[in-house]
This record gives C-alpha cells, sequence and structure tokens, in this order.
C-alpha cells in the first residue's frame, strides 16, 4: 500500500542561503545513528502554517530514498519526518 | 461548413491552464523516486478507498479515477497507494495561481488544478500561444520538472477548456471558429464538458447521438424539446463559442461527508463523528460569511441504502453548536448499520451584521464565543479549540482537497 515510514527524528544538516526561487537548498544531512546522506534533488519545497509557527518542508532524494525534511522557521531546527522506501540504482 | 457564420468569429482571448494528473504529478515531483511509476493517490490508508487521482502509468494500464484501490492494484501489482497530502497540492495551487495572474487581472481558478485567464482589454505583447509555453515553461522552472500542464485557447470559456482536453499530456491547442466542427467530429457526447451519463441519455432519446448533431440541432428544439428551459439556448451558443459561462455562482450550501473508519462504532462515536462534520461545516459557513436555515443530514448504510432528512429553522444560525444540536436531533431517528454520514447546511444567506435583539444576551455571547474561537482556530491552527466530544476524532476526520471549488483553500 504506502511505501513511506513516519518519523520524527532531530538531524543535523548542511544547507546553502542564497537567492532565485529556491533560496536554501539542504545539501546533507546526518541521522541520530551517525550515517550521513546527500541530498541529490529537492523535489519540492513547500511552506506549512502550523498555527503562527512556519515550517518549510523539502522533499528531497538522495537518489536511492525520499525524504522529508522540515525546517522550523522559529526554533532554527531540521527534523527528519518522513522516509520512503529504499530502491536500488 | 454550413453554418459557420453563426459561429463565434472573436478572437480567441481565454485561456484555459489544467494541471495534468494534479495531484499524482505534485507527488511524483516532490518524490523523484516514484517518477515513471504507477502511483495512485487516496484519502485514506486502507485498500477499500476509492482513487482520487491517479499517475499516467497507472491511468496506463487501466486504473480510473474512482476505482477502488484493490481493483486497481489487480490492474496493476506494483501500484503505490500515496495519502494524499492538502498542504502540498494547496502550495502548488498557489503557485499556478501566480504565475496566471501574472499574464492578466481577470483570473479565475476554477479548481485546484486548473484556471482561466481572460486576455479581453490586456495590452499583448506576445501571441497567446507564446504565453501558453512560456506558462507550461515558467511551471516546471518555478514548481518541478515533472509538473505539466494542458493549455487551451479559445474565444470563450468553454471551447478554452475543450481545447485544453485535447491532446493529454502537455498539450497546447486553440479550438475557434475555424477548426470547432473539426474537433467536435473527433469527439464523444460525453467529453463535452457538462455532459455526463444522465444528460448523455437524455440526448440520445431526441435522436442526438454526437457533439456534430448537437452543434446542428437548432435552438428551438434544444430549448422546447430537449432541455425544456433556458439551458437549451446557452448550449446552442455555447457550443458555438459564444460566452455563457463568465458568471460567478453564490455559495447555496455547505456540507462535509464522512465514511466510518469502521462498522463496529457504538452509537456515541457516531455521534462524535457528527459533531465533528458539524464543526467543521460551521468553520466553513462562517469563513464564508454565512448564516444557514437548514440542515439536512443523510447516512448511507452498510447495505447501500440511502436514508436522509431535513428541518428548516425560522431564524439564522451559524454556530457549531445549533448545527449540531439539529443535526443530533434529526439523527437520532437515522437506521442503523451506518456506514457513511453526512450534514449540510441550506438556505444560506449572507451574515450582514443581523440585528440582535436587546433583551437577547444569551445571542451575543454565542457570538462573541464563536467568533473569539474562530480566532483562536486560525490563529494557532485547525481544531485548536474543540468540543469535548469530539476529542480524538480529528485523527480520523481529516481535512481533504474539495474537488470543483476553490473557496476553501
Amino acid at each position: 500500500m504506502n511505501d513511506e515510514l513516519f518519523l520524527n527524528e532531530q538531524v543535523r544538516v548542511v544547507a546553502v542561503f542564497g537567492d532565485g526561487l529556491n533560496p536554501c537548498r539542504p545539501l546533507r544531512f546526518r541521522r541520530l545513528n551517525g550515517r550521513e546522506f546527500d541530498i541529490t534533488e529537492i523535489g519540492l519545497r513547500h511552506p506549512t502554517m502550523q498555527g503562527k509557527r512556519m515550517l518549510h518542508i523539502f522533499d528531497v532524494t538522495d537518489s536511492c530514498t525520499d525524504y522529508r525534511l522540515e525546517f522550523d522557521a522559529q526554533q532554527l531546527t531540521w527534523r527528519l519526518t518522513r522516509e520512503a522506501d529504499h530502491v536500488d540504482k | 461548413m454550413l453554418i459557420n457564420d453563426r459561429y463565434n468569429t472573436e478572437p480567441s482571448l481565454i485561456m484555459h491552464v489544467d494541471l495534468n494528473s494534479a495531484f499524482a504529478s505534485i507527488e511524483q515531483q516532490s518524490r523523484p523516486m516514484l517518477r515513471g511509476k504507477p502511483i495512485a493517490i487516496i484519502n485514506r490508508r486502507t485498500e477499500h478507498t476509492a482513487i482520487v487521482t491517479a499517475s499516467y502509468e497507472a491511468k496506463s494500464a487501466g486504473v480510473k479515477v474512482g476505482m477502488k484501490f484493490r481493483e486497481a492494484a489487480k490492474l496493476i501489482p506494483g501500484l503505490i497507494g500515496i495519502e494524499s497530502d492538502p498542504p502540498k497540492y494547496r502550495y502548488v495551487y498557489r503557485k499556478l495561481m501566480a504565475i496566471l495572474s501574472s499574464y492578466s487581472p481577470n483570473v479565475v481558478m476554477k479548481s485546484i488544478d486548473e484556471g482561466i485567464i481572460d486576455f479581453h482589454g490586456v495590452p499583448l505583447q506576445k501571441t497567446l500561444i507564446e504565453i501558453g509555453y512560456e506558462i507550461k515553461k515558467r511551471l516546471r522552472e518555478e514548481v518541478g520538472c515533472a509538473m505539466r500542464c494542458n493549455v487551451g485557447i479559445g474565444p470563450s470559456r468553454f471551447l478554452a477548456k475543450t481545447a485544453a482536453g485535447l491532446n493529454k499530456p502537455d498539450g497546447l491547442d486553440v479550438v475557434d471558429a475555424t477548426n470547432l466542427r473539426k474537433v467536435y467530429k473527433t469527439m464523444k457526447l460525453t467529453d463535452i464538458t457538462g455532459i455526463a451519463s444522465h444528460m448523455q441519455h437524455r440526448l440520445n432519446a431526441v435522436s442526438i447521438f454526437t457533439p456534430i448533431q448537437f452543434l446542428d440541432t437548432d435552438m428551438v428544439s434544444l430549448q422546447k424539446v430537449v432541455f425544456k428551459s433556458v439551458n437549451g439556448i446557452y448550449w446552442y451558443q455555447r457550443l458555438r463559442g459564444y460566452e455563457v459561462d463568465d458568471r460567478t455562482t453564490d455559495v447555496k450550501t455547505v456540507g462535509r461527508q464522512y465514511v466510518l473508519e469502521n462498522r463496529d462504532l457504538t452509537h456515541s462515536q457516531i455521534q462524535a463523528r457528527l459533531h465533528n462534520l458539524c464543526e467543521s461545516v460551521g468553520y466553513r459557513m462562517r469563513s464564508q460569511n454565512k448564516v444557514a436555515r437548514g440542515v439536512h443530514i443523510y447516512i448511507r448504510t452498510v447495505d447501500r441504502k440511502y436514508w436522509h432528512t431535513c428541518t428548516m429553522s425560522q431564524i439564522p444560525f451559524y454556530s457549531d453548536k445549533t448545527i449540531n444540536t439539529i443535526a443530533q436531533q434529526l439523527f437520532l431517528s437515522a437506521p442503523g448499520n451506518v456506514q457513511e454520514i453526512g450534514v449540510r447546511c441550506y438556505e444560506l444567506s449572507n451574515n450582514d451584521n443581523p440585528q440582535v435583539s436587546l433583551f437577547n444576551d444569551e445571542v451575543v455571547r454565542e457570538q462573541q464565543l464563536v467568533g473569539a474561537i474562530d480566532d483562536i482556530n486560525q490563529r494557532f491552527g485547525d481544531r485548536t479549540v474543540h468540543s469535548a466530544n469530539t476529542l480524538n476524532t480529528g485523527r480520523f476526520i481529516k481535512t481533504k482537497i474539495p474537488f470543483g471549488s476553490t473557496r476553501y483553500l
């Protein structure tokens, strides 16, 4: 049925802030278990409100698995909230 | 060409933009590993649910919108079901609206995935065909490379919509007086926007079996024999490319329905879900600045029987509490074995500063309370404050994307 795992894991993220249509681009993230993932593509970034709090949701991939990273614009924290099934290259 | 002189020969200044398999494309855009795979968007994580949208890969294997996921999975064993993600779709809707609005001040979004640009009175530096290709390019650049849309251009909304439906996906077509007859020849009656099976039977009954026969039927026959109303005249003009659809419709009813998550719910659990629906309906109604006088509820039972009842009040109301009180009263006479419940408010009118009795403090207090709750929910998120009775029902009854209307987006 569905191929996603729902998580709520704080992660460390390397991101660049620039200009253009996508001013914030996460490049790499590290999970609590120490594993690091290089982001090869940002599928879609969309903002959403949690009450008055703005979350920027990044649907990203490392070319094997799709992930969802959420950036809390108030707390300035990143969380990994979704992980899809792994696909072999 | 028999009656070409009667077709609308005005320049084509209406553009219809329609996202292809919108929700599925957005999912494939946001999740690159899904691209090229058959996916189906569903509203609930169960195989008994109906498919809201399917990707083109799934559609090519025969998966259709409305089909049960379980049946579709038999057609394509690898079909991936993705639960709909309304915030994501709203974001793309707003992006699409921003793109369309940059070309003309006269933009109307017909639904979450389609919009109309009216270029009348707009100074044009490019042709509409060039603008159409530019919109496609901007959609790919500003939303993502997996996004595709169909663009239709015509002298009226109807012909532009017809053009947008011709070469899916990613097409761009113009339908006007010069080629509308040729286009109708390639279509079936049910391909025409607004003609579904019921209307098809009605047309078949008067020996109209093709769009060309429909086009060639005279206005008097359409008005007096086929439609028996002014709709006959509208169809006569619409098919010839004259604008008859440039009108806004007022909201007449506000409602919500819910298919119960399982069949073992107790009566009070169903009442709690009905209460949740009433709160949702009340909030939507107030967001449109409306008050209602009628409440209608319906039940669909496990054995597919339909039961409904309604009541009218003399005094307009708009609070969740009143809607729920009336709905629960009606629900007392409902049959058992409930599978689906629905509630709807009707006889709506504008809430234009209704005069409140000087001696009716309770009404004033209710107005202030409802206003305060709505403010809190708007500020801190949906259902931050709600009735204790509906506690825990929010995880079952989720807000989904309404089709055909952009009022609540």
